[in-house]
């Protein structure tokens, strides 16, 4: 009874002490998971600031440009015409320095490349140098939320379209495995090789320009309808051209890979081991085939998500799609530099987060998965 | 029973149908005899005459690059495509749809930018420092081929500075032809003299046939612009330079990438030998007399390329003067011009290559008045002429390559021209460029007296304004000159010149006298006095340091402004009469009336009451919004905005401030001339309009601002119902009246015998009126293309003229092959328009 007594407390004491140091271990696993992916992550936007301002040289690009610009402006104004030569070299000097200050030209590149690097990390986005906001601001926060509407409204669409429609007619292949429509998906699945904006241009060529029955592109008819209803309406007939292209240039590669991803499962020996136990094929496909597939799909599925981020220029670009992706190219383009830092680190700062959370979801979805010593 | 019911109804059913498809039965009892006198016959309804645009409704959209604009016209997406395009391609699809035309644009033109530095800092020799090579490089390139071959014929061959298609191409046709002629394409006379120069110069043609200098391989840096077809001249004038034994590195760059290379590098450094330029003029050039400062001297631009340049002293000291109209006379002027010209060649840091054409595609049943330099977007009447043929409202639309690019607000908004083709329908101005010649015409002012200094060359073409000449030109001494930001008052010309001023020029502007109660702002609110009041207070304000909304980008252009400006004087104000003392001159009267001396409640970026600049006064001199980007980028705030976006809320936020307190801004001055009840009654109009619109984009144009969807890049505008001028105001502008010319005459003339030429002037097969005629000049050339003789020929009749020339001059002629030009210069358009005739003169 003694040592029964004794025995209760001792299992106690090895339970708290077990649960204590997994707590420690797996603290110490996520203060050294969160650092090294921080680090990761202000190592990538102090890249993406030296690249998106080429080591310095846009500098000397922008100034160019801005000689340029300006000097164009005033001999075209007609306020202007019939200033001396030297007043109007003069005029023309002024604006020069002065834009030149506006947009901190005069500062050295490398103090400017660390306060780049502190307002990213800080996320303090700040104002764009000489793009705006559909709306008309500066503010680079509104220049990104503003686009991300139109790019989750489209891309998310698509995406999760395509992503469950390719696991449902993946996970029906995988079961008709030599089927006529599993050879189908099969041979068509090299099409995918051409990019969505390809197959845009030939929709575009025969529902817009030759039958008439849908627009070229656009977000919505212009003018816009006034009610929710209408303006909705007409979003989703603007909608349809762009998911087709996207669909069609993607679909087929996607169940091809998904379905050999489940070829590949239905294969190993604890499937053979259900199917002989007698289970029912759905029961085998949810727990035997699905279930140790999850991390993967979830990762897939995650990376797809923050992937509608960077958007996509030139399909955006065929279909005149006010998203991200143009508005970043654009960003590019004209060396923008607190646009292309602000959306680089919004989407450093998503796959950190998600690289992060898929280790805590492995854990969960996956009892093979363990945070060591 | 059931078939009789059957066939009962059927009959019954034909039967009334039958009875309602017989015609009307004649009355069979005679009409009722009037009694009483006859009840008048109403009469047939007039038309009523349409105000304002002739289009219900104009919808802009962005619909991304050119390469969307003809599929989108093709396929009924668009209406027109605003923008001008380029490419001989598409130019041959629209012309072979008969559902499409379009408008032509001439102003934008390329040439071949040279390094001017004969040696770089390394020892390396650039043979285009030597201004003999460069003369030389105008017989390297064929012009024709570059016309014909690169752009599809969509261009005019261009060899000196000044664009075919304006005034002073044809003011000095007899230079300009014999210039041409001396620079034909001849590549054997271009390596002659390159060979030679190359020679003295120290370099030697190597076995290779290359050339060296001081034992190396002389490498050609050519940077390329590749965003359009200077990419093919590139190719083209590299290939003609390895021809004459240069070996070309060419480096393909876009904009950007070129910029820091040719405009920002030191030309010591030879970075760079040749670069493909291009330049734009975005309205008719009335005086190009400036382009030779420009272009080839140091007073440009303060770039280091421009600081290389060495004009021989005799140029420098003439493009100086044509910059700065230091001459006496026309005649004066003539001489300085047709000296520069030569001059130009001789130094030719520059070879021009073509006066490119673009066009602007729209389908075939829209008409509309294009600017010929601006194109349908730059032009300031596309609003009151755009309209379907034979029908009055409906609505267009206008694709163009985005809009909404920058926040819009009238004193230092959006400045593109996607934003401002826009604005221009929706404002309007005192004056307006005419589309086809530059002259200013007027739309708001009644009339104009411009007097002017003596011994000024100016003159004067239209009847709207009336010239003089004084000998001495004083400013009053209560005009205002200045303005003091610290008071809010203005300075008058009695405290800033205690001495007292003159001026060059004085323009007397008038209105009518009905202006006040006839024009009224979108919002409701008249125009007002006010309204010009704050233009002339913003012309000052923004630019003094004491100012709340004091601007450093201002400063400067206040600077350059008072350097010239001496005074402005309000005479009267019901009607209004202004009158602007200045001491810039333009050399046509028309165009001394500048919307500026207009002070017309036109700003820089926009048309605007003086109730919706005080919202936006309030909101910067509160450093939450700023006018001008520079400023907005140094007080971190938004740039404002009168349209769309968070500056809304905060100009919302400052009308409903102003419209408690009665708000007037600038006191001290608008106070005089604004009361308490106009300003209450005014912030009230623009709060409903706010509530109705969401913006607070108030003109007086012929269209409102109904709807601003930045989202789909989308901008519309409604008819402007009060818009108080009919529709058929500018109806003049359709085509742009460019004459036809043909010669007649013998193809041999006898030396010491006098010749013939008729000449026939033409438009649209109709005789050319006389009084649009500003010249019809002919000039004589050799077969090698020397100037033999020139005259102006004489009318006979309504678009016939004769060239008579005489024994004496025949005379003169060399026996052989001639050629007669004749140029016709008229005063409603500005192309010149040429016809040629060729003969043998004959000894006797």
């Amino acid at each position: 009874m003694s040592e029964q007594a004794l025995a209760i407390p001792r299992k106690r004491v090895r339970s708290v002490s077990f649960l204590q140091s997994t707590f420690a271990r797996l603290l110490r696993y996520t203060l050294v998971r969160g650092v090294t992916i921080f680090i990761t992550v202000v190592i990538g936007v102090y890249l993406t600031v030296m690249i998106a301002n080429m080591g310095g040289y846009v500098d000397q690009i922008r100034k160019g440009e801005i000689r340029e610009n300006i000097a164009i402006q005033v001999i075209n104004d007609p306020a202007y015409r019939s200033l001396s030569a030297d007043a109007k070299r003069q005029l023309i000097e002024e604006r020069v320095r002065l834009e030149e200050k506006r947009l901190g030209l005069d500062q050295p590149f490398l103090i400017r490349s660390f306060r780049f690097l502190e307002n990213a990390l800080t996320l303090r986005l700040g104002f764009a140098q000489l793009m705006n906001s559909n709306s008309g601001s500066r503010q680079v926060r509104l220049i990104l939320l503003e686009r991300l509407p139109a790019t989750l409204l489209l891309f998310g669409t698509e995406n999760l379209f395509l992503f469950f429609l390719s696991l449902f007619i993946a996970l029906m292949l995988s079961r008709q495995y030599g089927s006529l429509w599993d050879r189908l998906f099969v041979v068509l699945s090299p099409t995918s090789s051409a990019p969505g904006w390809f197959y845009g241009l030939f929709l575009i060529l025969i529902f817009a320009g030759w039958l008439r029955i849908l627009p070229f592109g656009d977000l919505v008819d212009a003018p816009p309808p006034q009610t929710p209803l209408l303006y909705a309406l007409s979003v989703a007939k603007h909608m349809i051209l762009p998911i087709m292209a996207l669909t069609l240039s993607a679909i087929f590669l996607s169940v091809y890979s998904w379905r050999t991803f489940f070829l590949i499962y239905s294969s190993e020996d604890y499937v053979e081991l259900a199917k002989a136990k007698g289970l029912s094929g759905r029961t085998i496909e949810r727990r035997y085939i699905l279930r140790p597939t999850l991390p993967t799909i979830v990762t897939n599925f995650l990376l797809t998500v923050i992937g509608l981020w960077t958007g996509a220029p030139i399909f955006e670009t065929v279909f005149n799609w006010p998203g991200l992706g143009r508005t970043l190219y654009q960003a590019v383009g004209l060396f923008d530099v607190p646009v292309i830092v602000g959306s680089t680190v919004i989407f450093a700062y998503l796959l950190a987060i998600t690289v992060f959370l898929l280790d805590i979801i492995y854990a969960i979805l996956d009892p093979r998965v363990r945070v060591s010593a | 029973m059931k078939r009789g019911l059957l066939a009962l109804t059927l009959l019954l059913v034909v039967g009334l149908l039958m009875t309602a498809c017989r015609p009307a039965a004649t009355p069979t009892t005679p009409p009722p005899k009037p009694t009483e006198a006859p009840t008048p016959v109403p009469p047939t309804p007039t038309p009523v005459p349409r105000f304002g645009a002739w289009l219900d409704e104009v919808v802009f959209m962005g619909i991304g690059g050119d390469e969307n604009a003809l599929p989108r016209l093709e396929g009924g997406d668009i209406d027109i495509y605003g923008h001008g395009i380029g490419g001989p391609e598409n130019f041959a699809r629209v012309k072979a749809n008969p559902d499409l035309t379009y408008s032509m644009a001439f102003g934008s033109y390329n040439e071949i930018t040279f390094n001017p530095v004969l040696e770089f800092k390394d020892g390396r020799l650039n043979p285009f420092g030597d201004p003999q090579i460069r003369e030389a490089m105008n017989w390297a390139v064929d012009r024709n081929y570059i016309v014909q071959e690169i752009f599809g014929g969509l261009g005019a061959t261009k060899l000196l500075p000044i664009v075919s298609a304006f005034p002073d191409y044809a003011r000095y046709i007899d230079v300009v032809r014999a210039l041409e002629a001396k620079y034909a394409y001849n590549l054997d006379r271009a390596k002659e003299v390159i060979s030679q120069r190359m020679i003295e110069l120290g370099a030697e043609l190597g076995p290779d046939g290359k050339w060296a200098y001081k034992g190396k391989t002389i490498t050609l840096v050519f940077v390329i612009r590749v965003e359009d077809e200077r990419k093919i001249i590139g190719d083209y004038v590299s290939n003609q330079l390895e021809e004459m034994g240069f070996v070309v590195d060419r480096q393909y760059k876009t904009r950007t990438e070129a910029a820091p290379i040719w405009i920002r590098s030191d030309p010591a450094e030879g970075l760079w030998h040749l670069y493909t330029g291009g330049w734009i003029t975005t309205a008719v050039e009335r005086d190009a007399g400036d382009n030779f400062a420009y272009f080839y001297t140091k007073l440009g631009m303060g770039s280091p390329l421009w600081q290389a340049y060495t004009p021989t002293e005799e140029f420098f000291n003439i493009a100086e003067r044509l910059a700065n109209r230091d001459f006496k006379s026309l005649a004066e002027r003539d001489e300085l011009f047709r000296k520069a010209l030569e001059l130009a060649m001789q130094d030719s840091v520059r070879v021009w290559l073509v006066d490119q054409f673009s066009f602007t595609p729209r389908l075939a049943k829209l008409e509309v008045a294009a600017d010929l330099a601006g194109g349908v977007e730059g032009s300031q009447l596309w609003a009151m002429t755009m309209r379907w043929k034979d029908q009055v409202g409906g609505r267009v639309r206008w694709g163009q390559p985005d809009v909404l690019i920058e926040p819009w607000n009238p004193i230092g908004g959006s400045n593109w021209v996607y934003d401002v083709d826009v604005q221009r329908g929706l404002g309007e101005y005192a004056v307006v460029s005419d589309p086809y010649t530059g002259l200013l015409l007027p739309n708001r002012i009644e009339k104009a007296e411009v007097v002017v200094k003596e011994g000024l060359p100016v003159g004067k073409t239209l009847d709207w304004v009336s010239l003089q000449f004084a000998p001495e030109i004083k400013v009053p001494e209560d005009a205002w000159a200045d303005w003091d930001a610290a008071n809010q008052r203005f300075i008058t010309v009695g405290e800033k010149f205690p001495e007292g001023t003159t001026a060059n020029v004085k323009v007397t502007v008038y209105y009518p006298a009905d202006l006040f109660q006839k024009v009224r702002w979108h919002d409701g609110s008249p125009l007002s006095l006010g309204d010009f009041l704050m233009t002339m207070i913003m012309t000052f304000d923004r630019g003094k340091e004491e100012s709340p909304i004091f601007d450093e980008a201002a400063k400067s252009i206040l600077d350059s402004f008072l350097a010239h400006f001496k005074g402005v004087r309000i005479v009267s104000t019901d009607p209004l009469v202004i009158e602007t003392y200045e001491d810039l001159f333009y050399l046509d009267a028309e165009n001394n009336v500048t919307n500026a001396v207009c002070w017309w409640p036109y700003y820089d970026q926009g048309q605007a009451p003086w109730h919706s600049v005080a919202l936006g006064y309030l909101a910067e001199a509160n450093k939450e919004l700023a006018f001008t980007s520079a400023k907005a980028t140094a007080l971190e705030v938004e740039y404002m905005s009168y349209v769309a976006g968070p500056s809304l809320d905060i100009l919302k936020k400052y009308l409903d401030q102003a419209a408690a307190e009665k708000f007037i801004p600038y006191a001290p001055t608008l106070g005089q001339f604004v009361s308490a009840d106009e300003a209450a009654a005014r912030y009230a109009n623009l709060a409903k309009w706010y509530d109705q619109y969401k913006h607070f984009w108030v003109n007086t144009g012929p269209f409102y601002l109904a709807l601003v969807d930045p989202t789909a890049r989308t901008v519309l505008l409604k008819r402007n119902e009060a818009y108080p001028d009919p529709a058929e105001k500018w109806a003049g502008f359709g085509v742009p009246k460019v004459a036809v010319v043909e010669l007649e005459g013998p193809s041999q003339v006898t030396k010491g015998q006098e010749a013939k030429y008729d000449v026939y002037v033409t438009f649209e097969e109709e005789p050319y009126p006389s009084d649009e005629i500003a010249s019809v000049v002919y000039l004589i050339f050799d077969s090698q293309g020397n100037l033999l003789a020139k005259g102006d020929a004489a009318m006979v009749a309504e678009g016939q003229y004769q060239v008579v020339l005489s024994g004496d001059v025949t005379s003169k002629f060399p026996a052989g092959a001639a050629k007669l030009e004749v140029a016709v210069a008229s005063k409603v358009v500005s192309i010149p328009a040429y016809g040629t005739l060729e003969f043998v003169v004959v000894a006797p």
